[in-house]
């Protein structure tokens, strides 16, 4: 386990004690582990899967299965525009083209900085405030695209 | 205390001051607030009647469950103490239909009530280990809930020998991860046992083998919610809110084009009509309503609106979603996002499913766009109606229900398209 450092170890082995089963924490694990890392580094899957005595191949499995899971690139943080039903209906359309003329980034995509990665999502469950979004672990309802970029300025 | 993420500012009216007596007010309710308004109560109360009593009591209420199949809770837990210890209780809270974001309210504005729930049920079933598994998405209820069990483990409400009474409670909070298939109950299952989240084949129901291989009783956060209600008030007194035949308080999200948004706790007669107009200050800019969709899974027309909210076949029921589309709204384009839904959230274990959803999706595309031909529909028309026979779980089952009934309520608006189709080269 020498390769993660110390703090996250820290908080993984909490996890990992956590639940009635050590397997049970993986989805804990792998958020803690994309939080610190701004994605998820493949040789944590390696270390994730001794900590719990899984296999590699069952975690790769696991982080290929659950969409909030992002193998690629290294992002500090995650806007998730919701592109479902409600917000459509609501035109989350305008949400989209506001972070692209204030970060020039489309759906699936990372700033040069590594500061944002936009990613269009179902249903975040804030319906009634429609349009929404989400950086990180906080939802908003979309109202400006000045609004939004007062959000995003305290996110660095 | 301690500061969460930020949270939606979810519009919350109650008619019936019962769920939603302190999550109207949007703010954490601390366990002192809870107790203060006579919190944990009818934990107390349970734990002097038995076991079987409790059960009895939730049978006579009727209560149905809250998280869309409305099966009725007192006959799942029958279900379950039938199968032997150790027994668990699952409450799922993956609430991620289009649309519904009814126990996102409870969970960060009410923790102790569903906490004070779930601990009665799981006496009732006898099981010591509860899971509560929330969605990815919702991490302030996550934090939220894990803060208030420790603090009802504190106070003695929660741990070991609670109240006296030798029973002992851990209830664990389990994040999910952007899955939406993980709020099908089989499939919450395999994911909180650490896998993917596979449904299921069924039978063998959760009842009879959930986690780890156990008796396990699933239920929806608004389900277990109303246990204290019953407890507390009792059954006969509780089967006086709203109807005879489907009793209880229902938490009601509305969003779409209204003009007021929110959350609406309502007794289960309620019509559509009223729904919209009476409660949701009716659409915006007062347009012709022109469907409404309970989630991916039902559209009704604007003739259907004095339809109630109850689980009989005429009824709206479910999760209780109601989205708005107007006049304003292309019924195909709204379609498209639905399939676009399915296509995404389709697990992939089912063929059928896996293809189908996509293949939905991307033939509906190219009608909407103008670039089909009369194969593309033949293909379409194929695919939607071949989903549902051949899935495992009630994902593909449903995944082109909505878009069948559009078809055959706005075949007009279906018109417009088809009737620019090319001919087959």
């Amino acid at each position: 386990m020498a390769m993660l450092p110390e703090e996250l170890l820290k908080r993984l082995k909490e996890h990992a004690e956590y639940f009635p089963r050590k397997e049970q924490a993986i989805l804990l694990c792998l958020h803690e582990v994309q939080d610190y890392y701004g994605h998820i580094p493949d040789f944590a899957l390696k270390e994730v899967a001794d900590l719990l005595e899984l296999s590699l191949n069952h975690v790769e499995g696991v982080v290929a299965f659950y969409d909030m899971f992002d193998r690629g690139e290294p992002a500090r943080h995650r806007i998730r525009v919701c592109v479902s039903v409600v917000c459509n209906l609501m035109n989350s359309r305008k949400v989209l083209e506001a972070v692209r003329e204030l970060l020039g980034i489309a759906p699936g995509e990372t700033t040069k900085d590594g500061r944002f990665k936009l990613i269009g999502v179902q249903c975040i469950g804030a319906c009634s405030e429609a349009p929404c979004f989400m950086v990180d672990e906080d939802t908003y309802k979309f109202e400006s695209k000045e609004k939004l970029h007062e959000v995003l300025s305290r996110y660095t | 205390m301690r500061s969460y993420p930020a949270t939606p500012n979810i519009y919350a009216e109650t008619a019936l001051n019962l769920l939603l007596k302190r999550a109207k007010k949007p703010k954490v309710h601390t366990i002192e607030e809870y107790l203060k308004d006579g919190g944990y109560q009818a934990l107390e109360k349970a734990l002097n009647m038995s076991p079987e009593e409790i059960i009895d009591w939730v049978d006579k209420s009727q209560l149905r469950g809250r998280g869309g199949a409305g099966f009725p809770t007192g006959k799942k837990w029958k279900f379950a103490v039938q199968n032997p210890a150790p027994r668990y209780l699952i409450c799922n809270a993956d609430e991620s239909e289009p649309g519904t974001f009814k126990d996102r309210v409870l969970i960060e504005r009410d923790p102790h009530l569903l906490i004070e729930g779930i601990a009665i049920s799981a006496y009732a079933i006898g099981a010591n280990q509860a899971f509560i598994y929330i969605r990815g998405e919702y991490p302030a209820g996550y934090y939220i809930l894990r803060d208030a069990i420790e603090e009802a483990k504190k106070r003695g409400f929660l741990g070991k020998n609670i109240m006296g009474s030798n029973f002992d409670l851990e209830i664990y909070v389990a994040r999910g991860a952007g899955a939406y298939i993980c709020g099908e109950e089989s499939a919450l299952i395999e994911s909180l046992e650490g896998k993917r989240g596979f449904p299921r084949i069924k039978p063998p129901y959760p009842v009879q083998y959930g986690l780890f291989g156990r008796p396990t009783v699933v239920n929806n956060v608004e389900t277990l919610c109303n246990v204290p209600l019953i407890v507390g008030m009792g059954w006969e007194e509780y089967r006086y809110i709203g109807p005879s035949d489907y009793p209880g308080p229902k938490l009601l999200p509305v969003s779409g084009k209204v003009k007021k948004p929110g959350v609406y706790e309502l007794p289960m007669n309620t019509t559509l009509r009223e729904v919209i107009y009476k409660y949701a200050g009716g659409t915006l800019g007062n347009k012709k309503v022109k469907a409404v969709f309970s989630g991916a899974l039902d559209c009704f027309s604007a003739e259907e609106l004095d339809i109630p909210m109850d689980y009989s076949p005429f009824g709206f029921g479910g999760t209780g979603t109601v989205i708005v589309l107007t006049e304003e709204d292309d019924i195909v384009q709204a379609c498209l996002w639905v399939a676009e839904f399915y296509a995404h959230e389709s697990c992939g274990q089912c063929t059928p499913c896996r293809v189908g959803t996509h293949e939905q999706a991307h033939m509906l595309e190219q009608i909407l766009h103008g670039e089909a031909d009369e194969k593309v529909f033949e293909g379409f028309d194929f695919v939607n109606k071949h989903i549902q026979p051949t899935s495992i779980c009630g994902l593909g089952a449903v995944a082109g229900r909505l878009i069948r009934q559009t078809m055959e309520k706005f075949p007009e608006e279906w018109e417009r398209y088809l009737k620019n189709l090319k001919a087959h080269a």
